[in-house]
């Protein structure tokens, strides 16, 4: 692409050359065009993260007043039970739903991969839920999982079984989230996946028809390798997003019982904002930066090799 | 993609695909229609038993209650504006800035870029507490421009325009040259119109995380009269010596999410070319 | 071009709006619940029931009565600290926020709170007329930095008819345990008598109720687990006692479980057993359901302080104050509150018909306080109660953190020792790094 344009514009040299002079030109009324956004950016993004290393290297009150101590905050960090817990838990949570949202989407997409109205249809059921604030699904989820009075409990009662209190119980906390993460967030996999889907050439298919392929050979061997990309897309965008759950637990669990669903960003709220120790929560910040950043590096890393181009 | 049988018919698996589905379908409305269930039954009912929304009577109490009295309108103007607007200066600025980063010279262009997209690593849980000291410090907290501002600082839309931008053939620019137009008219009344689908992507996708942002919201828009939707909601959720009652929980929870969905099924088609659109 | 200039510096405009506050109007941030449908802008006090129901009234009331005077109440969900604290640091906090008793200390000493002294006498609030726990938790320094409202503790809250069907009523007064093996013991009659638990409790996203029954039954057993206030001491036998207890209590069913805060009301109010461990504040709530007939309260509600269970009569307490937060604020406005709380004061009694103590010493001696049902039964709390000592700081997220370790240990997730363990290492951790 670069290079056609690269030709074209050659040729278009000796024609336009006063005009193209003038673009070739830099100019710093031309960062006129990328100032506003470069300059938002560098005060409520960089500004903000050079300023958390630093303040993580504080104890420092919510209200004002800190003072200088290293790397107390980290090594604190790496002594905290619950801070320990809770990367446990976000690992944890992303392993139970990134795994399950990719591969249901792509299900889901697979099943729906048709222009009749009732997958159009369904394809809208399946997207719905992603436009609910998370708040609602909270409170949806919530009156599902009651054990007093829920609808997963009316209907265990309906079947003469006792409720499970799913949101009480330690093993079966973050697995209840996790539930309803999925049902909120499938929708944008499934698009995905869609949209990747009808990109697939027609060639490949009436190919593999042509040699007799089953519908299992047909997917395997044409579907999905043509959608790798989509595939590996689809799970870094994931794995950044569920990194930073928190609307769920804190309206659902709280983090309990027993530390057993509190996701790291709920601990650094807590920190912050209730314990008021801002310092050890900006530091707490830090680490899921670092975590966030070497997962998604990795992840990349992994995609590219396998790319053998 | 389906496999037809020697006789045409579509096959058994094709069948049981579809049931699967459906039934999955099933269980997706599940929880939403629970909860207008919920919604339609009397207060003191549901406390002595849910099951009761099985049965009649039903009600209309609950979402007459919310209309002389919830604040939730209110939550859904502020969520509104907020995302509006955040989508709108998320657009403007991605696109001014991702037609510079494409298109224009100027010293240090591809450095300032690099560090753009480093940006894009950055989560928003990493800078949020020095964010709001320093919105604490410029007055910006309980006003509409300390709820949209930092959504605008995001990376991605420029990304997404940068590379957008990239893709147009420089003969369409130099066409428009030939006519004398200067670099902005050229920008406003030539590229810009062509990016389109990739404005409708970055806007959606801007306005559903507005939407969705529950956090910054939360410690930032603080005054009730400032509460969007995602806070309003969530306060009533908290349970202790809580008085409103399930039924009226639900139906303020379906007033909630009810404009959203409307809006979603008009523009379904939009929605999903612009997510579809991301992918490629 | 010009019109998307003109477009532009429209939106900033827009953007830049925010909440203004008139100069006559004063914003009113309480927990206590949200209850509009039912209460709306009604103004009679005297008809209302609950929390919400009698704070909501009384301030319409006020509203009705004061019309050049503009009340803007914003409900928060309890206990709204998070919320609190971030708009104290945004420099826009409201004018009158409901604070616990236990909480004023923390933000008075990070000069959050304005002092209230000079302005309640000068509105004809006199603080010597607080009872004498309200005037110590509100002074801090030799100054008044709230207006007490009232004083709760934690109780038990009883079924008669259930108690009566297990036998343990006599003389119409429910027969309450005189040490811990009789809990157990009467626990175990009554439900092999009735079918039923004995306790009802919110167990489940819960942790202040948990905390609040611990420290009353260290402080019977004359524990000074806070002798320094930036230590606590759990790891003792004393305090293993009691989470044993409540362990025993919960693995042989005699509580009611996984049940949060809401849950567990409704259960109570509808006969899921027979003891709910909650405070002062559903009195109110439950006498009236015990008045409606063919429900499982009708004419069977008794409510007593915790029973002393150990060497000595106590139970822990703690109270709700209204405090300014600082800010600077218009002669209006500054005017306006103050009537507000002079109000408040007046109709203190209105407010204990909640069910909590008043937090004036002639409001707790009069008459029509006294004819209240069920108060003479706690009527003790007023000597009996006592609070955490004043110095220990942060006794929200300590209180949150003691709820949670022990939530581990009776629902069996943790052992009691671990628990205890976690516990006080993560008190003290916190207590520790304070600035």
């Amino acid at each position: 692409m670069s290079t056609a344009a690269g030709q074209l514009s050659e040729l278009g040299q000796a024609r336009v050359q006063p005009a193209r002079a003038g673009a070739q030109q830099s100019r710093w009324s031309h960062l006129l065009y990328a100032a506003p956004f470069l300059f938002l950016y560098v005060t409520l993004l960089v500004y903000p993260l050079f300023a958390g290393f630093w303040l993580s290297l504080h104890k420092a009150d919510f209200f004002g007043g800190s003072r200088f101590v290293g790397f107390e905050n980290f090594v604190r960090l790496s002594n905290d039970n619950v801070f320990v817990g809770a990367i446990g838990n976000t690992f944890y949570f992303i392993l139970l739903t990134v795994p399950a949202l990719a591969i249901i989407g792509l299900g889901l997409a697979l099943a729906l991969n048709r222009t009749t109205r009732t997958a159009a249809f369904l394809r809208g059921v399946f997207f719905s839920s992603s436009v609910l604030s998370v708040t609602i699904v909270t409170l949806l989820w919530k009156v599902v999982f009651a054990p007093d009075g829920g609808f997963l409990a009316n209907l265990f009662e309906a079947f003469g079984k006792q409720p499970v209190a799913f949101l009480s119980d330690a093993d079966l906390a973050l697995p209840a989230i996790a539930i309803t993460t999925i049902w909120w967030c499938i929708g944008l996999p499934m698009m995905l996946f869609l949209a990747a889907l009808q990109q697939v050439p027609r060639e490949l298919y009436e190919a593999a028809a042509l040699d007799n392929a089953g519908r299992w050979k047909t997917l395997w061997s044409v579907t999905l390798p043509s959608i790798r990309r989509t595939f590996a897309l689809v799970v870094i965008i994931e794995v950044v997003l569920q990194f930073q759950l928190f609307g769920q637990a804190y309206l659902m669990t709280q983090g309990g019982p027993n530390n057993a669903s509190r996701p790291l960003v709920l601990f650094i709220f807590e920190v912050g904002f209730t314990r008021w120790d801002v310092g050890y929560a900006v530091a707490a910040g830090q680490i899921l930066f670092g975590l966030i950043a070497i997962a998604a590096m990795a992840q990349y890393f992994v995609a590219r090799r396998k790319e053998a181009f | 993609m389906t496999t037809r049988l020697a006789s045409g018919a579509v096959g058994l698996g094709d069948r049981v695909i579809l049931a699967a589905t459906i039934a999955l379908a099933i269980v997706m409305v599940l929880p939403m229609l629970w909860a207008v269930g919920l919604s339609m039954k009397s207060n003191a009912e549901l406390l002595v038993d849910t099951n009761s929304v099985l049965k009649a009577p039903w009600t209309l109490r609950n979402y007459y209650d919310i209309l002389i009295g919830s604040g939730v309108f209110r939550w859904l103007l502020n969520s509104i504006i907020v995302s509006v607007g955040m989508s709108l200066g998320v657009l403007a600025l991605s696109s001014l800035a991702g037609y510079g980063f494409a298109r224009l010279e100027f010293p240090g262009r591809n450095v300032i870029f690099v560090l753009v997209l480093f940006g894009l690593a950055i989560p928003e849980q990493a800078v949020i507490l020095v964010r709001h000291q320093l919105f604490s410090d410029l007055n910006l907290h309980n006003t509409y421009a300390g709820l949209m501002l930092p959504g605008m600082s995001a990376p991605f839309g420029v990304f997404l325009m940068t590379q957008y931008f990239k893709a147009i053939p420089t003969e369409v620019d130099e066409a428009a040259m030939l006519d004398n137009a200067s670099r902005f008219k050229i920008f406003w009344r030539v590229l810009l119109p062509m990016t389109l689908p990739a404005q409708a992507t970055l806007g959606i996708f801007t306005f559903l995380h507005a939407w969705n942002d529950y956090w910054w919201p939360l410690v930032s828009g603080t005054n009730e009269q400032m509460y969007t939707l995602t806070v309003g909601i969530a306060s009533t959720q908290m349970n202790f010596a809580e008085s409103a009652g399930l039924g009226y929980l639900m139906a303020q929870a379906v007033f909630a999410g009810l404009p959203i969905l409307i809006v979603y099924m008009f523009f379904q088609k939009y929605i999903v070319r612009a997510v579809s659109g991301a992918a490629t | 071009m010009r019109r998307l200039l003109a477009t532009l510096l429209g939106c900033v405009a827009l953007a830049s709006c925010g909440v203004h506050q008139a100069p006559n109007e004063i914003v009113v941030q309480r927990f206590f619940g949200t209850c509009k449908a039912e209460y709306g802008n009604r103004t009679d006090v005297e008809n209302a029931e609950g929390e919400c129901g009698i704070m909501t009234t009384l301030i319409n009331e006020f509203s009705a009565q004061n019309p050049d005077v503009k009340v803007r109440v914003s409900p928060v969900a309890w206990p709204g600290y998070n919320q609190l604290a971030a708009q104290l640091a945004s420099g826009d906090p409201p004018d009158l926020v409901t604070m616990h008793l236990s909480a004023i200390s923390d933000y008075q000493s990070r000069k959050l709170l304005e002092p209230l002294g000079k302005d309640l006498r000068a509105a004809g609030v006199d603080p010597n007329g607080f009872t004498a726990a309200s005037l110590a938790s509100v002074s801090k320094q030799g100054e008044i930095y709230g207006l007490p409202i009232d004083n709760w503790a934690p109780l038990w809250h009883i079924n008669m008819n259930y108690f009566r069907q297990a036998g343990l009523v006599k003389d119409g007064k429910p027969i309450l345990p005189r040490s811990p093996e009789e809990l157990l013991a009467q626990a175990r009659q009554f439900k092999q008598a009735t079918g039923k638990p004995y306790f009802v409790q919110a167990l489940a996203n819960e942790r202040a109720a948990y905390s609040r029954n611990l420290y009353t039954l260290l402080m019977q057993q004359n524990v000074d687990f806070f002798a320094d206030p930036q230590r606590v001491q759990l790891q003792s036998p004393e305090v293993k006692q009691v989470l044993e207890m409540f362990r025993q209590i919960y693995v042989e069913d005699l509580t009611t479980k996984n049940q949060d805060y809401a849950a567990a009301t409704n259960g109570f109010i509808n006969g899921a057993g027979g003891v709910y461990l909650v405070g002062t504040w559903m009195i109110g709530d439950f006498d009236a359901e015990s008045r409606k007939l063919d429900r499982p309260l009708s004419s069977g509600y008794a409510v007593m302080p915790w029973p002393q269970l150990y060497g000595r009569d106590a139970t822990f307490i703690d109270g709700h104050a209204w405090v300014m937060p600082a800010k600077d604020r218009t002669p209006q406005q500054r005017d306006a509150i103050f009537r507000l709380l002079k109000f408040v004061a007046d109709n203190d009694f209105e407010w204990s018909r909640t069910g909590h103590l008043p937090a004036y010493q002639a409001v707790i001696e009069s008459e029509r306080f006294n004819a209240l049902p069920h108060r003479s039964e706690i009527a003790k709390i007023s000597s009996t109660g006592a609070p955490l000592p004043s110095d220990v700081q942060r006794q929200f997220p300590v209180q949150d953190i003691i709820g949670e370790e022990m939530a581990a240990a009776i629902t069996g997730h943790k052992s009691v020792d671990a628990a205890l363990a976690d516990a006080e290492h993560r008190v003290n951790d916190l207590l520790f790094h304070l600035l």
